[in-house]
């Protein structure tokens, strides 16, 4: 039994990633696997000798065959999309399929400094020695370019512009100097970066052109069909309210299906059928967001509705998701609630608690 | 003595077997070359190396009595077909189609026609482009890639035609039994090039879509093959090239095997032994930049470097259409797919025109004219002539619906004399007059279709899928629907739909109310359908109604008149279209917060309060409330006469009839200063000069109360209450007089 609450991929996985890498094919320097095998091994398929690899992605494969070889080009792959599509995910198991260590993670905020990318120092070393490689506290960064491994950067555009262009130097000239001992850390082969990042979101800071296209990128997209998009909420509302202790209320799934619907409808810009277009709020309308509103409906029916989930509570909540800029996005929703849920059935108690509240 | 037979099986459109072909042609030096394609339009076929013909061009068979049964022929540069020609007439070889003739497929009933479209959307797939059926089961996007790997770079095949003659007989090894038709097309192709070695001396080179290389190759006799043919129907037909588009190549029709992007087969062929990946991403490149994205050369080279490890890892040898497809989207456009959709129109599919050159034979465009003219008893004349028609007769409409599909062929034969007055009415009159050069133009216009009824319908389309603004593209509706053409007018709705949910500016919503009742209620005059178009309008009239109040915001003088024009006509159209109560109710209680709004500008708010006095939804004395508020003397004088104008420009009768309303005028001006009343001069000037002679003097005695009872402003003489009667008489007597003649 396994005292950690979750291990990294390349250990709950590693039959998987022992059966393929038992397989042949031609390997970039510094990969455990060959490109194709990386593919399989998120996709979904067999290795070699037939073991059965589980798909750790659900969607386009040709997404991750670019990503994949990217990766292959000595090229930085920065993985984009609202949150909640899996991009930390698939970033996770692309260093756990291509070196066999995942655990190289640069969590980037806004109060990420140019120490905890570049290198450190150990003060009591550098006060007692001078400045030397033993006063240096490398950092992941630093250790994936010193052994040819994976590095990967959460959330890479959290942390301030001034902090993400350290990285420019390190993407284009695979080195990276360090002033005070006149010297430099200079990559092995097998070196790269996964960086993740939203596109959507409020508190990120653009990325400079000139690290953009340093980076080949690639888009994650939303669940293509609602079925879809409802099981993966229904499944993550029953664990996150079985964790919270909140009594999940039977008519869950059907809410569920009718927010998916309204969310997926002002995402996209056009009604299901296809037949009436639409504006879209500011907001990303992710199906991570449909899951908090689902939650805080539930919790708000919990403690203050006695268990009864309606229309009316999710409401609220849905207003928050929908409305991220009070002006445009009042318009755009009441656009929406005139021309399209006055009129469909099943949706009154939306239509009349969401009118209400704007 | 008999000349021998090469088959060269192609794919039709395929830069890749267009390249083979003529390579494979120099080396054979055929005296012959024979080509899947009308045998009786074989006539037509060397003006194909005429240097004024540009491709694209389509070779065009009609039926000499209804030239809308045609078909099309399309040629690119890139197709086989189209350098086998010009080969064999660079090099003197004689050169024939040799398919079924045209009059047997536009002989066929169209029972017939409706069989064989299902007989092919079954056999689809694969024999109408197996390359491509095969290219797609390897899982390549697009049949190119998969023809230069598989075919071109795979040494261990011998000649290429020879291993696509192999696919094939491998393919249609276990085919089940034929359509009547596809085997009649095979046994015609047969006796033709039995016929041409029969006569020729040396090699006769067949060109033909890779699927009959084996039925052509098979020896079956001659007559179990003129078996097959006996009894196919018949037909007169005629034929011409006509100038195709690029976006039209994109089109399945005829032989035209619908190419998926044109752009990406012109570059292959371009290119030859060229780098094929890196000028493609150059141009795709050039295009974004044009587009004012931000792309450096490095990224390109990225580009590049990514395309070549997708195909590695895919296991290519080169990278083909998805792999730069894939490439491009990572590098160039920030991983958006929109931003490639976004320039994958112009990049796949290009805007190239055809040219056909001046001596072409007959134009069908014109010949249509001649035989409609001939129905509808309407004589081409150089002088100017009026022309009056009745909508509700048979003949009335069709000249009616003739003229108008002209006019939106940019041939205005006929000009509409009232129009914007005669809309709805029964009644249209017509000035017609006829120049040479509409010859010409329609000529020009062959691009769109092969009728007059089609080419309209063709250019309306295109037309409105250009246009950005609500207003005209409801305009170009309702004329797709008064010249009567279906497809234009379903196209024109469903895009009035997109545009109309994706704008949230008032004044353009306002713009499209107009036409668009006029649309309902020509549907009525010309039985027309406008389902969709009744749920449309309320829709819009909904969106309107939440814009207006932040499209009155802020105005000055030029845009508040403007949007005070487009308010009262959208009100009237609201009127006229006789939308659901409620939706007018949301419209009226938008007026109404634009009233109210003290934001909105204040001619604005006049004219919206104006049409709610008239639409008795504001009672008399809260409009007389509402004036003296807003012409109070705390309101500032500019604001207060803007309220007015828009209150009254166009409606100063309303004071003569109103008392109330006139004394509140009456009390707002006389509190303005002398100062403030010449500043405001103008103002009433333009106001009250809407009103003729009579009305004014009546707003004159009305105000200096001459008259108090109900004939205001006219005094009765005296005595006549004694003359009356006598007088009543008279007039009497005349009028019973008259009713009995």
């Amino acid at each position: 039994m396994n005292e950690k609450l979750r291990l990294p991929a390349e250990e709950s996985y590693a039959a998987e990633l022992k059966a393929l890498a038992a397989g042949d094919g031609h390997r970039p320097p510094g990969w455990a696997l060959s490109p194709r095998q990386v593919v399989t091994y998120l996709m979904g398929g067999k290795a070699a000798d037939g073991t059965v690899i589980t798909p750790k992605y659900v969607g386009d494969k040709r997404l991750i065959e670019t990503a994949v070889a990217t990766l292959a080009t000595d090229r930085a792959l920065l993985l984009l999309g609202v949150p909640g599509t899996a991009k930390s995910w698939v970033s996770e198991h692309l260093a756990a399929g291509i070196t066999g260590n995942s655990t190289l993670v640069i969590q980037c905020t806004a109060g990420t400094d140019e120490n905890q990318i570049r290198y450190g120092w150990n003060y009591a070393q550098l006060l007692a020695h001078g400045p030397s490689r033993d006063a240096l506290v490398p950092t992941p960064l630093m250790r994936a370019m010193e052994s040819g491994k994976l590095c990967r950067f959460e959330e890479l555009t959290r942390m301030g512009s001034d902090v993400q262009d350290t990285l420019i130097t390190v993407l284009s000239e695979k080195m990276m100097p360090i002033p005070e001992l006149n010297t430099a850390v200079y990559a092995q082969r097998g070196f790269n970066i996964i960086a993740t990042a939203n596109n959507r979101d409020k508190g990120v800071n653009e990325l400079s052109s000139a690290l953009k296209r340093r980076f080949n990128v690639v888009v994650l997209p939303l669940p293509d069909s609602a079925e879809e998009e409802v099981a993966i909420i229904v499944k993550r509302v029953g664990e996150m309210a079985e964790n919270l202790d909140l009594p999940a209320p039977k008519n869950v799934a059907d809410e569920v299906a009718r927010v998916v619907a309204i969310f997926r409808e002002l995402r996209s810009g056009s009604t299901e059928d296809g037949k009436v277009a639409l504006k879209s709020p500011s907001g990303g309308l992710s199906t991570a967001e449909a899951i908090a509103v689902m939650i805080g409906g539930i919790s708000q029916a919990t403690f203050f509705n006695d268990g009864k989930l309606t229309p009316e509570t999710l409401a609220s909540n849905m207003i928050g998701a929908v409305v991220k800029d009070p002006v445009q996005d009042t318009a755009v929703l009441g656009e929406y609630l005139e021309t399209v849920l006055k009129k469909r059935r099943g949706f009154e108690g939306y239509y009349a608690s969401l009118t209400d509240l704007i | 003595m008999a000349g021998e037979v090469f088959l060269f099986g192609i794919r039709h459109h395929g830069p890749g077997s267009a390249r083979r072909l003529v390579e494979a042609l120099d080396a054979l030096k055929p005296v012959a070359v024979l080509i899947e394609g009308p045998a009786d339009a074989s006539d037509l076929l060397p003006m194909l190396a005429d240097p004024d013909m540009v491709t694209p061009v389509a070779l065009l068979t009609y039926a000499e009595d209804n030239p809308a049964n045609a078909s099309f022929f399309p040629f690119a540069d890139y197709s086989p077909e189209y350098q086998a020609a010009r080969w064999a007439v660079r090099h003197g070889a004689a050169l024939r189609f040799i398919d079924l003739p045209a009059s047997d497929r536009l002989g066929a009933s169209d029972g017939d026609i409706a069989e064989e479209i299902a007989a092919r959307a079954e056999a689809d797939p694969v024999s109408h482009d197996p390359i491509g059926a095969l290219a797609t089961a390897a899982g390549y996007d697009d049949g190119e890639s998969w023809w230069s790997d598989v075919i071109e770079e795979n040494p261990a095949t011998g000649p290429i035609f020879a291993a696509v003659a192999d696919a094939m007989t491998a393919l249609r090894a276990d085919e089940k039994s034929l359509s009547a038709r596809e085997a009649a097309r095979e046994a015609h192709m047969r006796i033709e090039i039995a016929k041409a070695a029969k006569e020729c001396d040396g090699a006769v080179a067949v060109v033909c879509g890779a699927w009959h290389v084996p039925a052509l190759a098979e020896r079956r006799s001659l007559a179990a093959d003129r078996e097959l043919l006996k009894g196919r129907p018949k037909t007169k037909i005629k034929a011409t090239w006509a100038p195709w588009t690029a976006p039209r190549l994109a089109r399945a029709s005829g032989y035209g095997a619908g190419v998926v992007a044109p752009g990406w087969c012109a570059h292959v062929w371009d290119m030859r032994e060229r780098d094929r990946a890196a000028e493609w991403l150059t141009k795709v490149t050039r295009v974004l930049r044009d587009r004012g994205h931000f792309v450096s050369t490095a990224s390109v080279i990225e580009a590049q470097r990514l395309g070549t490890a997708l195909a590695a890892l895919r296991g290519r040898p080169a990278p083909g259409f998805a792999e730069l497809r894939e490439a491009a989207i990572a590098c160039l456009c920030n991983g958006e797919r929109a931003m490639w959709d976004d320039i994958s129109a112009e990049l796949l599919i290009g805007a190239g025109v055809g040219a056909i050159p001046a001596a072409t034979p007959l134009a069908p465009l014109l010949e249509d004219l001649q035989r409609q003219q001939k129905v509808t008893r309407l004589k081409p004349e150089a002088l100017e002539r009026p022309l009056t028609l009745d909508l509700r007769s048979d003949s009335g409409l069709m000249r009616s619906t003739l003229l108008h599909r002209l006019n939106a062929l940019d041939v205005p034969w006929g000009r509409l004399m009232d129009a914007g007055r005669s809309r709805g009415t029964f009644r249209e009159n017509w000035q017609l007059r006829w120049e040479p050069e509409f010859a010409v133009r329609l000529v020009e216009n062959l691009l769109y279709g092969s009728t007059i009824a089609e080419a309209a319908g063709g250019r309306l389309i295109e037309a409105m899928g250009k246009e950005a603004e609500l207003g005209p593209l409801a305009t170009l509706v309702r004329n797709a629907m008064i010249a009567d053409l279906s497809r234009a007018t379903e196209y024109g709705i469903a895009a009035l739909e997109t545009k109309a949910a994706l704008t949230s500016d008032g004044q353009s919503l306002l713009a499209a109310l107009p036409p668009m009742a006029d649309i309902l209620r020509y549907g009525e005059a010309r039985a027309g359908t406008v389902e969709h178009l009744a749920a449309l309008m309320p829709r819009i009239v909904v969106q309107a109604a939440l814009a207006l109040p932040y499209a009155a915001r802020n105005l000055d003088a030029p845009a508040a008149a403007k949007l005070r024009g487009a308010l009262l006509a959208a009100d009237a159209a609201i009127q006229l279209a006789q939308i659901e109560t409620d939706v007018v109710a949301g419209w009226r209680d938008a007026l109404r917060a634009l009233m109210n709004d003290d934001q909105a500008t204040r001619l604005i708010a006049g004219t919206a309060a104006r049409l709610l006095y008239e639409a008795e939804l504001l009672s008399a004395d809260h409009a007389a409330d509402l004036l003296t508020r807003m012409l109070s003397p705390g309101t500032p004088v500019a604001e207060a006469a803007g309220f007015f104008e828009g209150f009254f420009e166009g409606a100063g009768q309303r004071l003569i009839h109103d008392a109330t309303l006139r004394g509140a005028v009456d009390a707002w001006l006389m509190t303005l200063d002398e100062e403030s009343f010449t500043a405001s001069l103008p103002l009433f000037r333009r106001v009250f000069s809407a009103l003729d002679r009579t009305e004014r003097r009546r707003l004159m005695d009305a105000l200096f109360a001459r008259s108090t009872d109900a004939a205001k402003g006219y005094r009765l003489i005296a005595g006549a209450s004694d003359l009356w009667p006598a007088h009543q008489a008279r007039v009497l007597e005349l009028l019973t007089a008259g009713a009995a003649r």
